[in-house]
């Protein structure tokens, strides 16, 4: 057994050598340090006699658990550390045993009968050097929102840090897994897969505006690949562009616009953008070569696109306006999907290498390349979650394709999907 | 002497009674049989059916040509036809090859006979290209290969173009055989 091992690492380090000199630019798993802090998080107390509610407790603290755990800034202690302290008392917390546990962070959470919904959760967040109460939020829920509960709390934890909020974040692709491409969203964690549209015609690469209010989409009807934005929330579907093939939508960080591809003038893939409800169409780039799959920058002044204008597919860079276009990527023959990570100093994208398509993050301050994908696989659509610690991204890994979750660094891969194929993943803002 | 009398006379009036009815049988005309009509069918003169005869012009049944049969059908019984040959390109290009040009000549003639029908081209690639990509790739498919047909004299006014990238792949293996037959531009025709 160990022996396998051994031989199966000896073959990874080969074929990781064997790649570095293939790629020279390539350099593999660099981990930033991040820092972590470490956040005690005691079981909740139930301040009721029934059983339901105590089992609301566990429920609410294993999902805020979950949460924290995925954030990658949030290290909770382990819960042998509590054995060592008194028990904790919320009225009375005697905070130099949480400090002697090495708790930064105490995460206390009271759950109760409500009068009018199904249970009554307070959490509060003090800091334990300081001995100081730092905030608090009551929620009264019915029990069928118990999981948006929790994500809200744990994206409060998340905002003391001045972070985006993430656990409340939804995810919308498209899955086959009723017969059609059609558009459905879900949870940041794969819970709540819930189907939008019931067109019967194919619905593809769907994009949350700003505000997470709309999706821009493409939609085959008859002879016409559409962009249409579409309100899920009220039901509401209004055309932005109808003529020829329109496709890979995206809103700028600011709410303000809305770039996209459209054939509609020269049976060639140009980039637009337009006012973010779909006005003001405006064409950006004038080039008989390919150009697709453009990326807002954060501070919405420059856009990420692929083009083929030098021979194979390339990124590159303009300024919003369409001006001062620039190459951002080198060595390799097909560079594709770039995503322009939410805190402006990355940019994930797909590279095909003998037929294998992994995705890499260009740092943009260090020019250093990371490959966060390591599969005999096709791993494509990266997008960054709202705070920039993970990407969502289609892979058929497991033979068809789903959609997986990994952090920044190439760690914590996680499969959110199953039914059906499921592909083009957007990560709200 | 009374009673001779009466019966004299009575045989008197028998003998002339009888007398007279022989009289009247010999003179009476054969009685009609009777109810005759009611017992024998009406004689019905059989007689030829009789009808002018009208030089008609000959009604030429309309001998459709393949053309008009043709365009009778309805659009999905054309397209199920397939009367326009799918062409195919090579990995990650879009040029009209060699090969494709017989089939592109034989749609344009073709197109050139039923010269109201409008045609949709739709661009197809494979799966060894990014979704984003690919959904250009196959539209300049579909772009060059309305070019090479306008090359041949069709308008371009009755061609629309569309891709689909690599969502509608026609062979489901993951080899160089599926993958070519996946890059494609194939016809539909939407109007007649």
């Amino acid at each position: 057994m160990k022996k396998t091992q051994v031989f199966i690492f000896a073959i990874l380090i080969g074929a990781g050598a064997i790649f570095i000199h293939s790629q020279q630019e390539v350099v593999l798993s660099i981990k930033d340090g991040m820092p972590v802090i470490p956040l005690a998080f005691p079981d909740f107390i139930s301040q009721s006699s029934s059983q339901e509610i105590r089992e609301f407790g566990k429920d609410l603290h294993q999902i805020v658990s979950d949460d924290l755990n995925y954030s990658r800034i949030f290290q909770l202690l382990p819960e042998s550390h509590y054995s060592y302290i008194r028990p904790l008392n919320p009225k009375k917390i005697f905070f130099k045993d949480w400090e002697s546990i090495q708790a930064t962070l105490l995460l206390v959470g009271i759950v109760s009968e409500s009068e009018s919904k199904d249970f009554l959760f307070e959490g509060k967040i003090y800091d334990v050097k300081s001995s100081r109460f730092i905030f608090g939020k009551r929620y009264q829920s019915a029990k069928s929102l118990l999981r948006l509960v929790a994500h809200k709390m744990a994206d409060e934890v998340m905002k003391i840090y001045g972070e985006r909020p993430v656990f409340t974040s939804k995810v919308v692709f498209v899955s086959d897994r009723d017969g059609n491409n059609e558009l459905y969203m879900m949870d940041y964690d794969g819970q709540n897969q819930t189907r939008l549209t019931f067109n019967k015609i194919i619905d593809y690469m769907p994009a949350w505006s700003a505000d997470g209010k709309q999706i821009a989409y493409t939609s085959y009807r008859a002879t016409e690949a559409g962009l249409y934005l579409y309100n899920p929330y009220e039901g509401v579907r209004k055309e932005v562009m109808s003529e020829g093939t329109n496709f890979a939508p995206t809103f700028s960080f600011n709410g303000k616009k809305l770039a996209f591809c459209s054939t509609a003038e020269e049976g060639n893939s140009e980039i637009y953008i337009a006012n973010s409800d779909g006005t003001n169409i405006k064409r950006l780039t004038f080039n008989t070569a390919i150009d697709t799959s453009p990326s807002w920058s954060p501070n919405s002044r420059e856009i990420a696109f692929t083009s083929d204008r030098g021979g194979t597919p390339q990124i590159y860079i303009m300024d919003a306006e369409g001006s001062n276009v620039r190459r951002a990527s080198f060595g390799g023959s097909y560079h594709d999907a770039p995503a322009w990570s939410p805190t402006g100093d990355r940019i994930a994208y797909v590279s095909r290498v003998n037929q294998i398509f992994d995705i890499y993050v260009l740092n943009l301050r260090t020019n250093k390349i990371i490959k966060l994908t390591e599969s005999n696989a096709r791993n494509e659509s990266p997008c960054w979650s709202p705070d920039g610690r993970h990407l969502i991204f289609s892979s058929n890994l497991n033979g068809t394709v789903q959609l997986y979750t990994i952090d920044y660094d190439g760690l914590n891969l996680k499969r959110l999907t199953s039914k059906g194929s499921n592909k083009l993943p957007d990560w709200s803002r | 002497m009374k009673k001779i009398t009466i019966y004299s006379l009575a045989i008197l009036l028998v003998f002339s009674f009888v007398v007279s009815c022989k009289k009247k049988v010999e003179e009476a005309p054969p009685p009609p049989p009777l109810e005759p009509v009611q017992e024998e069918q009406p004689v019905v003169e059989e007689q030829p059916v009789v009808e002018e005869v009208v030089e008609e012009p000959v009604v030429e049944e309309p001998v459709l040509t393949e053309e008009e049969i043709f365009l009778q059908k309805t659009l999905d019984e054309m397209n199920a036809e397939a009367p326009l040959q799918m062409i195919h390109f090579d990995f990650d290009k879009y040029f009209i090859r060699d090969d494709a040009k017989p089939f592109l000549e034989a749609n344009a003639e073709w197109l050139q006979k039923f010269d109201a029908i409008t045609i949709l081209i739709e661009g197809h690639c494979d799966e060894r290209g990014t979704e984003e990509y690919n959904l250009a790739l196959g539209e300049k498919r579909a772009k060059s290969t309305l070019d090479y047909l306008e090359s041949l004299g069709i308008s371009a006014d009755r061609i629309k173009i569309i891709s689909h990238g690599k969502s509608q792949p026609i062979d489901l293996e993951h080899n160089e055989d599926s993958w070519q037959k996946n890059r494609r531009a194939q016809f539909k025709i939407i109007g007649k």
